[in-house]
């Protein structure tokens, strides 16, 4: 779990212009990819091992405007009923399961690129969010979470004036 | 980067393209059974519309075109995928049945049944007592 939230770490998200070039943040990226590698690199396991480690992870993509947040996940073969939206006041939780089907016992497998299991991602927003008033919906695969974000929340600090003397 | 890290893998091949998006390889399982080869892909955005499959000869080529997702006046906060278009090419045996080839799409992912033909399916032969 640990692991997949780690590449939507908060900071990194709300630096995504400034620092995403920066050479130390870099760095840290690709030492947690090479990790995160290492551990997701069997192309094809053995069932019981790959279980375990070649998780299936499911890409995010997150835009804003002024009044609301729209995210999206690559989520293909998941029904909609094993997916799990969940908004708290500053996060979007998208849980799930992909299932492997299992019709025919008698498989002999020649590729096994794609990757099955539970998923569960955290993605911390910015902004404080109304979470009443979420939608989503999930079509060809590609699920769509829109989230107003709370317009008092953000009226909250007072401007101050500067004046010169 | 290993390839397996990532959902989507960007195709490598060197053709001209028409459209000016990017050519995704997509991941897929294949598995034989006693009757049939399966393919599925993952091609999240497709649907029946947009997917193509296509036999010339004996090279299989599934593509799917996948409309560029941009949305105006929103800045991008996060972002861990691309959309584009999907190919990738398979060679096929002769052990496939072309006539019989179906294929189905459901949430994103192409399903390919390649049925093999009669004369390459394993046969128990009977022995009857002399």
């Amino acid at each position: 779990m640990i692991m997949k939230i780690r590449s939507l770490l908060p900071d990194v998200v709300r630096k995504p212009t400034t620092d995403i070039d920066h050479p130390f943040y870099s760095l840290q990226r690709e030492m947690n990819n090479l990790f995160d590698n290492f551990f997701r690199g069997f192309t094809v396991a053995p069932r019981g091992f790959a279980a375990g480690m070649a998780d299936f992870t499911p890409s995010v993509d997150v835009k804003e405007n002024d009044k609301e947040y729209i995210i999206k996940a690559e989520l293909p073969g998941v029904e909609e009923k094993d997916i799990d939206v969940t908004v708290t006041n500053d996060s979007v939780i998208i849980k799930g399961e992909k299932k492997e089907e299992k019709k025919d016992k008698d498989k002999n497998y020649y590729y096994m690129e794609r990757s099955y299991g539970s998923f569960c991602r955290v993605i911390p927003l910015d902004a404080e969010i109304e979470s009443g008033k979420a939608q989503a919906n999930f079509k060809n695969g590609i699920l769509n979470v829109k989230i107003s974000k709370n317009q008092k929340a953000k009226e909250k600090g007072t401007k101050v004036p500067i004046k010169t003397s | 980067m290993s390839d397996k890290d990532l959902q989507k893998t960007e195709s490598t091949a060197v053709t001209e393209k028409v459209r000016n998006v990017k050519t995704f390889v997509p991941r897929v399982d294949i598995y034989e059974t006693k009757d049939a080869l399966f393919l599925i892909a993952d091609m999240p955005g497709v649907d029946e519309k947009t997917v193509d499959v296509e036999l010339e000869k004996n090279i299989l080529t599934i593509s799917g075109r996948v409309e560029n997702g941009k949305i105006k006046d929103y800045s991008l906060v996060f972002s861990e995928y691309e959309v584009g278009d999907y190919e990738r090419t398979f060679t096929l045996s002769d052990e496939i049945d072309r006539e019989k080839i179906k294929a189905t799409v459901k949430q994103g992912v192409l399903r390919l049944q390649l049925p093999k033909a009669e004369k390459v399916k394993p046969k128990k032969i009977t022995i009857n007592v002399a």
